[in-house]
């Protein structure tokens, strides 16, 4: 991995990429709000036929789209088409990055963190903010929420490992565009961004318990709205953890394959 | 002169065609994952239906006709307008200079000028979620001709949408491309529910301002013979086809005033 400067500075271009365009991010803001509103109100809708189920309140169920809504960019859910791995790959700047000492996940790694920490900033807030003043809704105040950090870190660390492994099929083939958006695929129906997994059939949900798709969205949101707790809490946060390893243990096993096959293209 | 516009639209999509045929793989993937990611927003509507019985008194075979009409109208405008959807890129990057200067009507080249084939995938899963519900429902002639005229309503609709929200960018330059984004893919989501179960400010915007309850809800409580049931009179669903051709028209006149004000970035 070498020496950390060239990746913190990675880290700060992704998250001046990002605050170059202050607009864009406030229509952002309101592309989130506007699901949060549709996602909130379909629950809420639910809950009429069958108040309280599972143990969720109305409330539990508009701040988990709130924290779902806020955390969507945060933890990137939807891959960036324009800057990834696969696209250097396909336009051939790759070349670039090779004759720099670094390794190309760990690169990712970081460029995820910068966008993350921009996000964080610029993104969560305001729609966190709306969504709480919309329905009156405070986070639990609970011990368990100081593990919050901790998950989101872990569910940064797995989104970038989840996209470097599908961009990496790009070293062979070129493009990865069809595979990113399988991933978004996955991502949606076993990470709980539609429905929280706790409505899951159980088939299903133990499905998506055991896949990586839960680490990244669904864990610190169900951890932020205090619905993660005990056993629960402490098996969401190793399945965080055993993910982002074997993710990266995976990613350094392709990289080194991949450069070893990789063809340039271009002038 | 109808027959002309569709054979230089399908010549311009066809080339548009060829060059994404290039990468092949991706492209299968492609079709397949978006063909999927239909399934991935009925998903949900089936996992909610599931867990709580019926949404509003609507069961799940009926919200699967919601989203069916409203899926395939707007698959079949994003694959055949796709071109004002991007449209801020040919302004900004001066591509419209060239369209101007072909002897071929604008509209007619923006709208294939990204015909995008792997849309083809999506459009046939909507069109199957339709006819599925359709029959499960067990239509009736006079329905299906209330569910046909609802798809048909819906194309006006959201060809009036992208090409209004592509004539704000003559405007913002193209720093307000996520606001369209907000009524096509948003509306689309939101339409998947009944419009009755959103509070009640929402619901008018929805019914009035973005009159997209006039694509599914209104003709879908036709075809099932509960317009009276839902508290509106029997006329309200005939207005759709006029609603919806009214915001087709207003769609026509922003685009080409704002091309009448277009001067060219001039690089």
């Amino acid at each position: 991995m070498g020496s950390l400067r060239p990746y913190l500075q990675y880290a700060r271009l992704a998250f001046q990429r990002r605050a170059a365009y202050r607009l864009a991010n406030w229509t952002g803001v309101a592309v989130n709000v506007f699901f949060l509103l549709v996602h909130a109100q379909v629950l809420l809708a639910f809950f009429r036929a069958k108040p309280g189920a599972l143990g969720w309140s109305p409330q539990d169920a508009v701040l988990y789209f709130t924290a779902s809504e806020a955390l969507l960019m945060v933890v990137g859910i939807f891959p960036d088409y324009r800057f990834n791995l696969a696209e250097r790959i396909r336009t051939g700047e790759v070349v670039t990055d090779l004759a720099r000492p670094v390794t190309l996940f760990w690169r990712d790694v970081a460029e995820r963190f910068g966008t993350a920490l921009y996000y964080m900033i610029a993104r969560f807030p305001p729609v966190y903010l709306t969504g709480a003043v919309l329905y009156a809704v405070t986070p639990p105040l609970r011990l368990e929420v100081c593990l919050f950090p901790v998950s989101l870190a872990l569910a940064i660390g797995v989104s970038a490992g989840l996209w470097y492994v599908v961009c990496s099929s790009a070293y062979f083939r070129d493009t990865a565009n069809g595979e990113l958006s399988a991933l978004v695929f996955v991502n949606t129906v076993f990470g709980g961004v539609f429905v929280p997994i706790d409505f899951y059939p159980s088939g299903l949900q133990a499905v998506a318990n055991v896949l990586p798709f839960r680490a990244t969205l669904y864990t610190p949101v169900a951890l932020l709205t205090g619905k993660l707790s005990g056993a629960a809490l402490v098996f969401g946060v190793l399945h965080q953890a055993v993910w982002l390893g074997v993710l990266s243990a995976v990613a350094l096993w392709i990289e080194s394959r991949g450069l070893r096959r990789l063809a340039t293209q271009g002038g | 002169m109808i027959a002309d516009a569709i054979a230089l639209w399908a010549r311009l999509a066809g080339a548009q065609l060829r060059s994404q045929m290039q990468y092949r793989w991706s492209f299968a993937i492609q079709n397949g994952v978006l063909a999927a990611v239909v399934l991935a927003d009925l998903l949900p509507v089936w996992i909610l239906s599931r867990f709580f019985g019926s949404l509003d008194g609507w069961s799940f075979a009926e919200l699967a006709l919601l989203y069916g009409m409203v899926g395939t109208s707007w698959a079949i405008v994003e694959a055949a307008l796709r071109g004002f959807e991007n449209f801020s890129v040919y302004l900004v990057q001066g591509d419209l200079d060239r369209i101007l200067l072909r002897p071929r009507a604008v509209i007619l080249q923006v709208a294939a000028r990204e015909f995008d084939a792997r849309k083809l995938g999506r459009m046939a899963q909507g069109l199957l979620v339709l006819v599925i519900s359709c029959l499960v429902l067990g239509l009736d002639a006079r329905a299906l001709a209330w569910v046909v005229l609802g798809v048909a309503g819906g194309m006006l609709t959201f060809a009036g949408i992208v090409m209004a929200g592509a004539a704000i960018q003559f405007w913002t330059l193209g720093q307000a491309q996520e606001l369209q984004n907000i009524l096509t893919y948003g509306g689309s989501s939101a339409l998947t529910y009944p419009v009755s179960i959103y509070t009640t400010w929402f619901r008018r915007v929805l019914t009035f301002a973005v009159p997209l309850a006039f694509v599914n809800y209104f003709p879908a409580l036709a075809a099932l013979g509960r317009t009276k049931q839902a508290g509106w009179p029997e006329f309200v669903p005939w207005l759709s086809p006029f609603v919806c051709a009214f915001v087709l028209a207003i769609g026509l006149l922003a685009f080409t005033r704002g091309l009448r004000r277009y001067e060219s970035t001039g690089s």
